[in-house]
C-alpha cells in the first residue's frame, strides 16, 4: 500500500501506545503497586481498570505501570499518580470505581481527589 | 588563457593540461615511469612527484603527480627542490631495492646519484639498499603499462593486475596464455623494464 | 491496538545474539505465557544497544529498568518476581565495577547517561524488522516534510548550515559535497534525456539501464574492530534509507546504492527486509509519498578487501573492476560509478540526515565545537569496563569517555594510550586526555577521528606490538598500485617485525619515522597517506619502549614474545603442579609441593601457566 504523508501520521497515531510505552514521556503516570499483599487485595483488578480507562479515552500521554509493594500493606491497593511536573499522590484502599474517578477528576481534570489520598509527596523524615 | 609557472618558466596555455604536458611544453624534463602518452594516465609510480601551490596560497604546495594533476591558472610549481628530489630518490630507491638487476631502473636511479654503491646514501637508501629482505627476483615495476596498453590499443584485455599488495602481479586469465591475445608486442613495447619479451611459439 | 502494561526489549544485536539471547527471549515469552500475562507485557526484539560486553540485554519499559548479562535459566525466577510480584530483581542489574549499589534505571548508569543518541536515536527501542515501529516514533517525517515543504536546494543549505561533516573519516563537510553533487551535469554519454542539475529522473530514464545521478552508502567498514555502521544498520536500517532517500532528493539522483561489506550476514538480512518493507509502502520507488520524485535502493556486498573503503575503489568494485583508487581529478562527484555524479557518504552520516532535517539546523548545530558539529558514534573497546558503543557530542573530552562512560581499567592497571582512528590513526597518551574530541584537535594531537574505532590500552600493552600490528594489516590490505604504499609499508612491517623480536638496530627509529614520512607524502591515496601514522604517534609519545627493544633487547610491557622470559617466583610458588599439568609443550617440571621450574629451551611463551597459576607465581619479564 503506497503511503501519502497523511498515511503516516495515521500509522503513528495507531503505533501510540507503543510510542509512548518506548519512549516513557509521559504527562502522567499511574504506579499500581503490586507487592504480595497488593495482589491479595485485588491491585490487578485495579490495574486492569487504569488500564481500560486510559485505553478508552485514547489518554496518549498517560503512563501506567507497576512496582513492587509500597510499604503500607495495611491500605492496598495503592497507587502512585505523578502529573508532569507535580508531586507525587499516593492513593491507599482503592478499587476499579475508585480508580475511575481519579482518573477522571486527577488525571484529566488536574484535581486531586483528596478524600482517597493518603500523602502528597514522597516520604518524608522525622 | 592560463598561466603557470614552472622552475620560474612562464607558459600560457589552454585549460585541459596536465603539469607534465605543460612542462613538456616549457621543455622541462620529469621523469616517469608509468606515463605514456597515448594511454590513460595512472599515477602509480609516484615518481613524477612535483610540488605545486597556487596562487591563493603560494606558501602551502603539495607533492602531486605531474602525469595527472591539471594545470590550473595561477599554478607555481617546482620540480628541482629539495623536497621534490628527496621524494624522487625514495621512489627510485624502493623500486631499484625491488628490482635490483633491472638495467632501466639502475641507469635512472644512477641519474639521480643513487646506487647500491653510492657514498652519500641516507640511512633510508642505505637500509633499503643494502638491509632490506632479499625477495624472489623481478624486473617488475608494477606501471601497468602493458596492461592498459592491451586494454585501449588492441583492446584485448588480455593483461591484468593479479593480487593486491606486495604479491600483486601482471597475468594473463588464470596465469595460462591468454587465448584473446593477438601477439601485437604492445605490451613489450612499452614495458619501461623490458621486463615482458615476445618469443617465436613453437 | 491493546495497551501493554510493560514492554521487554531483548536486544539481538550481533553480540546479544551470539550470547544466546533468543534463548533468553524465547524462555521470557513461555514464561509471561505460564503466567497468562500475554495480553499486557510484549516482547520486542530491538537492535544493538551499545553496551555489548554486559549482553544479554533486556531493557524494561517504560520504567527503564535494565537487565544484563541474562541467561535462560534466571528468566523465570525473573518473570515471577519482577513481573507478577512487582519487585525488580538487583541481582540482575548493572554494578558499577567499582563496587556500589546496583542501578536500575538504564539512563542513570553512566554508560548510557552520559551519551547523546543521534544517529543511534532508535537503538534498544525499536524493532528493526518492523517499519511501523520505525514510524511510530517518528520515522519518515523527516522525508515527508523535505518532499512536501522543501526544495532540493533548500534541503541542501539546510545540510550546510548544520555543520555536519563525513563521518567515515575524512570529515569533508557534507552539505557542500552534496552541492557539488548537484551543480554537477550529467549530460554526457549514456542518459537518453539531457536532465542537468535538479530534474528529477523519470522512470523512462531508469529503463534506459543507467540514472542520472547515484548516492552510494559506504558501509564496509574495514577498521579492524569497528562496528559503528554495522550497528546503525542493524539496529535502525529506516535511518539510513531516510537519510538517502533526502539525499537523493537533494541532488537529484534517481538511484542508490548500499555498498556493505560481505562479513555482515546480519545486517544484511535487516536491510534487505527494511528495503522490501519501505517498498511495501511505497517508500522507494515512484512517486513517493505522492510527490514526483522516484527514487530506489540496491544492495552490493563487499569482498574482503580494506581498500574497497576508499571511494573510488568502492565504484571500481561495483563496476566489477579492480578495487584501486583512481585518478583525480574527475572527482566521483563529477564523474563517478559508471561515469555519472556520485556522491558517497558513509552510514553514520546518512543516519543524521533526517534528524537534521527534522529538528533543524539549529538544534543540531548548537551540539559539539565550533568546526565539529552534532555528535560521534565510536566503539568503545579495549581495556576499558564498559565495552561497547558510544554515542557523545563532539568536544567532550577523551578523559571523560574512558573514565566516565568507559568505567576506567579494569584490574586495576594503569591507563596508557587511547588508539583512536583505526590503522590509519595514532595513539593518544594519558598526557593528552583532557583533548576534546573533534576533527582538528585530534589531529593536533597526532591522530585522526577516523571512523570512530577508539582501542583503550594499558600497561600491558607493547606499544611498538601495536604499531606492527597496524602496519601488517595496512601492509595485506594495500591494493599495491602506487610504489610509496605497496614497497613503503612493507619494509616498515619487516623493519617492526625485526624490533619485536629483538632484532632491531641502533637508527631502526629514525629509519621508521624517515621512511613513514615519505610514505606518507608520495602515497597515491587515504590508506597509503595514513598508514605511517600508528608508528609515528607510537615513536612520537612512547619513544622509551622503542629504545628498550632495541637497545636492551626488552620489552616493558612484557608483550613480545622474542623479548620476554617466563620463569616461576619460588616465592610464591605453592608445587600445585596446575601450570605443568596445562603446559601445552610440557615444559615445565617439578614434585608435588615443590618449586617448579620452566624450561626457556622449550617455553613458547603462551602465557598458559600464568593464566591457571592461583598463587601468582609466574614472572614475565
Amino acid at each position: 500500500m503506497k503511503l501519502k504523508p497523511e498515511d503516516l501520521d495515521k500509522i503513528r497515531e495507531r503505533m501510540k501506545s507503543t510510542a509512548r510505552l518506548r519512549e516513557a514521556e509521559g504527562k502522567a503516570k499511574i504506579n499500581v503497586h503490586l507487592g504480595t499483599c497488593g495482589i491479595a487485595s485485588g491491585a490487578r483488578e485495579v490495574l486492569h481498570a487504569f488500564l481500560k480507562l486510559v485505553d478508552e479515552t485514547g489518554g496518549e500521554d498517560v503512563i501506567v505501570t507497576t512496582s513492587g509493594c509500597a510499604g503500607l500493606c495495611k491500605r492496598e491497593p495503592m497507587a502512585t499518580v505523578e502529573i508532569a511536573g507535580e508531586a507525587p499522590v499516593k492513593y491507599v484502599d482503592l478499587d476499579p470505581d475508585k480508580a475511575k474517578k481519579i482518573f477522571e477528576e486527577h488525571i484529566k481534570g488536574g484535581n486531586i481527589v483528596k478524600e482517597y489520598a493518603l500523602a502528597v509527596g514522597s516520604e518524608r523524615l522525622g | 588563457m592560463a598561466k603557470i609557472t614552472i622552475d620560474g618558466k612562464e607558459l600560457e596555455f589552454d585549460e585541459g593540461l596536465t603539469i607534465l604536458e605543460a612542462a613538456k611544453k616549457l621543455q622541462i624534463k620529469i621523469p616517469t615511469l608509468c606515463y605514456n602518452e597515448h594511454l590513460s594516465p595512472y599515477g602509480g609510480c609516484r615518481i613524477c612527484l612535483v610540488e605545486a601551490a597556487t596562487r591563493a596560497a603560494p606558501e602551502r604546495s603539495r607533492l602531486v603527480p605531474a602525469c595527472t594533476a591539471p594545470a590550473e591558472d595561477g599554478m607555481i610549481v617546482v620540480t628541482d627542490s629539495d623536497h621534490v628530489l628527496d621524494s624522487r630518490r625514495f621512489i627510485i630507491e624502493l623500486l631499484l631495492s625491488r628490482c635490483p638487476e633491472s638495467e632501466q631502473i639502475r641507469e635512472m636511479a644512477a641519474e639521480m646519484g643513487v646506487g647500491p654503491d653510492s657514498s652519500n646514501l641516507d640511512v633510508v637508501g642505505h637500509y633499503l639498499l643494502h638491509r632490506a629482505p632479499k625477495r624472489e627476483s623481478t624486473n617488475c615495476i608494477l606501471c601497468s603499462l602493458c596492461v592498459r596498453v592491451c586494454q585501449q590499443i588492441p583492446q584485448r584485455f588480455a593483461l591484468s593486475l593479479k593480487e593486491r599488495g606486495i604479491g600483486r602481479k601482471v597475468t594473463p586469465p588464470f596465469e595460462r596464455v591468454a587465448e584473446s591475445c593477438i601477439g601485437c608486442g604492445s605490451c613489450a613495447y612499452v614495458c619501461p623494464t623490458k621486463t615482458i619479451t615476445i618469443e617465436e611459439a613453437s | 491496538m491493546g495497551n501493554f502494561r510493560f514492554n521487554l526489549l531483548v536486544c539481538a544485536g550481533t553480540g546479544c545474539v551470539s550470547n544466546n539471547s533468543f534463548k533468553v527471549k524465547a524462555a521470557l515469552e513461555r514464561e509471561i505465557e505460564k503466567h497468562k500475562l500475554q495480553e499486557e507485557i510484549q516482547v520486542v526484539t530491538t537492535g544493538c544497544n551499545g553496551f555489548c560486553a554486559n549482553g544479554p540485554i533486556v531493557v524494561v519499559k517504560p520504567d527503564d529498568i535494565f537487565y544484563q548479562l541474562l541467561t535462560e535459566e534466571q528468566i523465570p525466577h525473573l518473570v515471577e518476581e519482577h513481573f507478577l510480584k512487582g519487585r525488580p530483581v538487583e541481582k540482575l542489574m548493572y554494578t558499577p565495577s567499582k563496587g556500589g549499589a546496583p542501578i536500575p534505571k538504564m539512563s542513570d548508569i553512566p554508560f548510557f547517561g552520559k551519551q547523546q543518541l543521534i544517529a543511534l536515536a532508535n537503538r534498544g527501542l525499536i524493532d528493526p524488522e518492523n517499519i511501523d515501529e520505525y514510524i511510530a516514533l517518528g520515522g519518515y517525517q523527516a522525508l515527508s516534510k523535505a518532499l512536501t515543504e522543501m526544495t532540493p536546494e533548500q534541503v541542501i543549505e539546510e545540510i550546510k548550515a548544520s555543520g555536519l561533516r563525513g563521518r567515515g573519516g575524512a570529515g569533508f563537510p557534507t552539505g557542500k559535497k552534496w552541492e557539488f553533487c548537484r551543480d554537477a551535469s550529467s549530460a554526457k554519454a549514456g542518459s537518453a534525456r539531457d536532465g542537468g542539475a535538479g530534474t528529477s529522473p523519470s522512470a523512462q530514464e531508469r529503463t534506459s539501464g543507467l540514472a542520472l545521478k547515484y548516492i552510494i552508502c559506504n558501509a564496509d567498514e574495514g577498521d579492524p574492530g569497528a562496528f559503528m555502521d554495522r550497528s546503525i544498520v542493524e539496529s535502525d536500517p529506516h535511518a539510513l534509507l531516510e537519510g538517502m532517500l533526502i539525499g537523493a532528493y537533494a541532488i537529484g539522483a534517481g538511484q542508490g546504492i548500499i555498498y556493505i561489506r560481505g562479513e555482515y550476514p546480519l545486517a544484511l538480512e535487516r536491510l534487505n527486509q527494511a528495503l522490501e518493507q519501505a517498498r511495501d509502502y511505497g517508500l522507494l520507488g515512484e512517486e513517493i509519498l505522492g510527490s514526483d520524485f522516484n527514487f530506489d535502493i540496491s544492495v552490493s556486498k563487499g569482498a574482503g578487501a580494506f581498500v574497497c573503503g576508499e571511494e573510488t575503489s568502492l565504484i571500481g568494485s561495483l563496476e566489477g573492476k579492480l578495487p584501486e583508487p583512481r585518478v583525480r581529478p574527475p572527482y566521483p562527484a563529477q564523474s563517478g560509478y559508471m561515469g555519472k555524479p556520485t556522491n558517497i557518504n558513509n552510514v553514520e552520516t546518512w543516519a543524521n540526515v533526517p534528524h537534521i532535517i527534522k529538528r533543524g539546523a539549529d538544534w543540531y548545530s548548537s551540539i559539539g565545537t565550533e568546526t565539529s558539529k552534532g555528535t560521534k558514534v565510536f566503539s568503545l573497546v579495549g581495556k576499558v569496563n564498559n565495552t561497547g558503543l558510544v554515542e557523545v557530542p563532539m568536544g567532550i573530552t577523551m578523559r571523560e569517555i574512558v573514565f566516565d562512560i568507559g568505567g576506567g581499567i579494569p584490574d586495576g592497571k594503569k591507563f596508557k594510550a587511547v588508539q583512536t582512528g583505526g590503522p590509519s590513526g595514532g595513539c593518544i597518551p594519558e598526557s593528552l586526555l583532557d583533548t576534546p574530541v573533534d576533527y582538528e584537535s585530534l589531529t593536533q594531537a597526532g591522530s585522526i577521528m577516523g571512523s570512530g574505532g577508539m582501542i583503550v590500552m594499558d600497561e600491558n600493552n607493547c606499544m611498538v606490538e601495536v604499531a606492527r600490528y597496524f602496519v601488517s594489516f595496512t601492509q595485506e590490505e594495500s591494493c599495491g598500485k602506487c610504489s610509496p604504499c605497496r614497497e613503503g609499508t612493507w619494509h616498515m612491517m619487516n623493519i617492526l617485525d625485526n624490533i619485536t623480536q629483538g632484532k632491531g638496530q641502533e637508527g631502526d627509529i629514525e629509519l621508521l619515522e624517515k621512511i613513514g614520512k615519505h610514505i606518507k607524502e608520495t602515497a597515491l591515496c587515504g590508506l597509503g597517506n595514513t598508514a605511517p601514522n600508528p608508528v609515528l604517534t607510537t615513536i612520537r609519545y612512547f619513544r622509551d619502549e622503542y629504545e628498550a627493544h632495541i637497545r636492551d633487547k626488552r620489552c616493558p610491557a612484557g608483550v613480545c614474545k622474542a623479548l620476554i622470559t617466563y620463569s616461576i617466583d619460588p616465592q610464591n610458588c605453592t608445587g600445585c603442579t596446575a601450570c605443568a599439568k596445562n603446559c601445552p609443550v610440557e615444559c615445565i617440571s617439578g614434585e608435588r609441593k615443590q618449586t617448579h621450574v620452566i624450561d626457556q629451551q622449550k617455553c613458547i611463551k603462551c602465557g598458559m601457566c600464568d593464566s591457571v597459576c592461583n598463587f601468582d607465581a609466574v614472572r614475565i619479564e
